[in-house]
């Protein structure tokens, strides 16, 4: 379903909806971030979205020096000048507090646009590598067919790594790549430790039992309580020593009749019917005049190693960075203004205030009517 | 002492906890609120040390990693953010009842975890799949994020209930106006956080399945969840609502939470059935 055209065509038209939202908005945005062009214009007060108009009776330039340790703690440090006996300050902070919004849209889109790539020009698959041999061709998920990779990847080595509790604790697969037979590269891959090649991210996925080889098994002539060490493949007819008798392994089961690991014996003595023989790990068993025992064999494992390449994948990561810049310039940014103009009075002065802040209007007004009691004390 | 018996002291500290905030909210005595903050702070001081406790334990079982691997570790750390959002942003909105709806919610989690039958307590080794340095960022943000959303699911449900009824013991509900707005603010933290656990989430299956983004359920409802909290922020910002519309999204936001923590584990299966 998501890989379906129509879920494709939704998250396109999802884009240009963001696209139009945004985009009456911006301009808008940039002139409210570009620096404020009326710094010391009386137009400004009474027409802001916060306006005071208070008396005092202090001198102007006491007032001067009291108001720039003030707006410095409740903005920033103010620009100040004279003007027609009139004393101006601006202050202003978290001018790019508006920007968050146009990152975090512009992010998503990112994020799409890489998805979108990565969809289109991007694949995944598998293939499963036996211990010691090499393959160069995946297998694409969802059954789209097979795809070689340029390259051929060997498996040196897997290994299976339990906890004391049973559980799976470490998949290993010792893997080199080549090119054209000659080896490159190797490492060891586990998972969450994948193996980077040319774009390729070679993954960890799976893993299974390819086949069983070298049963040692131990025969003894309980007539003359000699001992022979025998190595054997399945299938593999071996004589057995001091004996016309033949020995052969017909079968392996993994777990047999829950007694764990088996393998079927068959010893071929000529001119009679074959007998056959389970052996257990480390049971002593017994036919004719010699006994067997299974005292191990090796396993081979073949490792399912995960090949994808997702084109994309730096422009998703790049939008993730941006969602996140622009969330924090949003939330810990406020952009805030404030004009003051203080002009002498008969018997102190008077001080026009005007501010704007785009969020947290109640926490801005609750500190500023304090600097106006600061103001006000004498 | 074992991690797990701080845990079963700290489930009673944190319902001690909420019933004084309540009391000192219905009664509006200050003495009776400093004696639930401190109740609180030590809950989850205690709850900090149990988790210390419990990772140094892992150690000495030589199966070592933080505990936040499984369903137990995972509702004991969820109990434990809501805490931590409480007193870190809750405390501001100087109202008692957060702190006790804060303390309730925490309470039953730890109940549920302590008594719940099919939960394991025991510390169990890190399946290959969750050996990854990305486990602690993921986990921290994501559970940081459904805190907050279950303190606005809180405060919206007492919204509803102030705009239903009227009467006695609905009466003495803080206003609409602050709930909403305590409703708002912790929802856009925890949007925030929530993008930040599915960011981290996404760049941890790139390392460890080759993709990051696979519409494992997991995903699909973290997605399905982002974005109810996102037309609940596009609600207010662009159109302005308030309200009950408000509270509505944002139960349904949490409705959608849960079902991402336990439905997709229960109902569905994934790669996340872990937790």
């Amino acid at each position: 379903m998501y890989h379906s055209w129509w879920f494709t065509l939704l998250l396109i038209l999802l884009s240009v909806n963001i696209i139009a939202c945004t985009a009456k908005r911006i301009p808008r945005i940039i002139k409210l971030t570009l620096p404020e062009k009326n710094k010391f214009d009386d137009r400004i007060f009474g027409s802001s979205q916060i306006n005071k108009t208070i008396q005092c009776h202090k001198s102007l330039p006491d007032l001067e020096q009291e108001i720039t340790p003030l707006l410095k703690t409740l903005v920033s440090l103010p620009i100040q000048v004279r003007k027609d006996d009139k004393s101006y300050f601006f202050s202003e902070k978290g001018r790019y507090s508006r920007m968050g919004f146009i990152f975090i849209h512009f992010s998503i889109l990112l994020i799409l646009g890489g998805g979108l790539i990565g969809a289109i020009r991007g694949f995944d698959g598998q293939m499963n590598i036996v211990e010691g041999k090499i393959a160069d061709t995946i297998f694409l998920y969802g059954g789209k067919g097979a795809k070689k990779l340029g390259f051929q990847v060997r498996c040196d080595d897997f290994s299976i790594d339990f906890y004391k509790t049973g559980q799976p604790k470490e998949y290993r697969s010792d893997l080199t790549i080549l090119e054209n037979g000659k080896p490159i590269t190797s490492k060891a891959i586990r998972v969450n430790h994948p193996l980077l090649y040319k774009g390729f991210k070679i993954c960890q996925a799976t893993y299974g039992i390819a086949g069983t080889a070298n049963f040692q098994i131990v025969v003894k002539n309980e007539k003359t309580g000699k001992e022979t060490a025998l190595t054997l493949n399945l299938m593999e007819k071996t004589s057995l020593p001091d004996s016309k008798s033949l020995f052969a392994i017909g079968r392996f089961i993994p777990d047999h009749q829950n007694r764990g690991p088996a393998v079927l014996g068959v010893l071929i003595e000529p001119g009679k019917a074959h007998d056959m023989l389970w052996l257990f790990k480390d049971h002593n068993q017994q036919k004719r005049d010699l006994s067997f025992i299974l005292k191990g064999f090796d396993t081979r494992y073949y490792t399912g190693i995960q090949v994808s390449r997702s084109p994309g994948v730096h422009i998703v990561w790049a939008g993730c960075i941006l969602i996140m810049a622009g969330f924090m310039l949003s939330l810990f940014f406020i952009h805030t203004k404030v004009w003051l103009q203080i002009s002498e009075r008969k018997d102190g002065c008077e001080i026009k205030i005007a501010a704007s802040v785009n969020r947290n209007r109640k926490d801005f007004e609750e500190k500023l009517e304090k600097l106006v009691i600061r103001l006000q004390a004498e | 002492m074992s991690d797990t018996f701080i845990i079963s002291i700290v489930t009673f500290v944190y319902f001690a906890a909420a019933f004084i905030y309540l009391i000192s909210f219905v009664f509006s005595k200050k003495p009776v609120a400093v004696m639930a903050l401190a109740l609180t702070v030590f809950g989850i001081t205690a709850q900090t040390a149990a988790f210390i406790i419990r990772w140094i334990h892992s150690y000495q079982l030589g199966i070592g990693h933080i505990p936040l691997a499984n369903f137990y570790e995972s509702i004991v750390f969820f109990s434990w953010s809501i805490i931590f959002i409480y007193l870190v942003m809750g405390r501001r909105y100087k109202n008692n009842l957060i702190g006790a709806l804060a303390n309730l919610f925490a309470f039953i989690m730890l109940a549920y975890a302590s008594l719940s039958g099919d939960i394991n307590s025991q510390i169990q080794p890190l399946i290959p799949a969750l050996q990854s340095n990305w486990l602690t960022s993921h986990v921290i943000s994501c559970f940081l994020a459904y805190a907050c959303f279950a303190i606005s699911f809180g405060t919206s449900v007492l919204y509803l209930t102030k705009q239903r009824f009227k009467g006695n013991p609905v009466d003495i509900l803080p206003e609409p106006k602050f709930l909403d707005e305590v409703t708002y603010k912790m929802i856009s933290i925890g949007f925030v956080l929530l993008t930040l656990g599915i960011i981290t989430g996404a760049a941890w299956a790139d390392h460890a399945w080759g993709r990051y983004w696979g519409w494992d359920p997991k995903e699909t409802w973290s997605l399905i969840t982002w974005l109810i909290y996102a037309a609940f922020l596009h609600a207010r910002l662009v159109r302005g609502w308030k309200g009950t519309k408000m509270s509505l999204i944002s139960i349904f936001g949490f409705v959608a939470v849960i079902f991402t923590y336990l439905g997709v584990n229960y109902v569905l299966s994934g790669l996340h059935s872990y937790l």
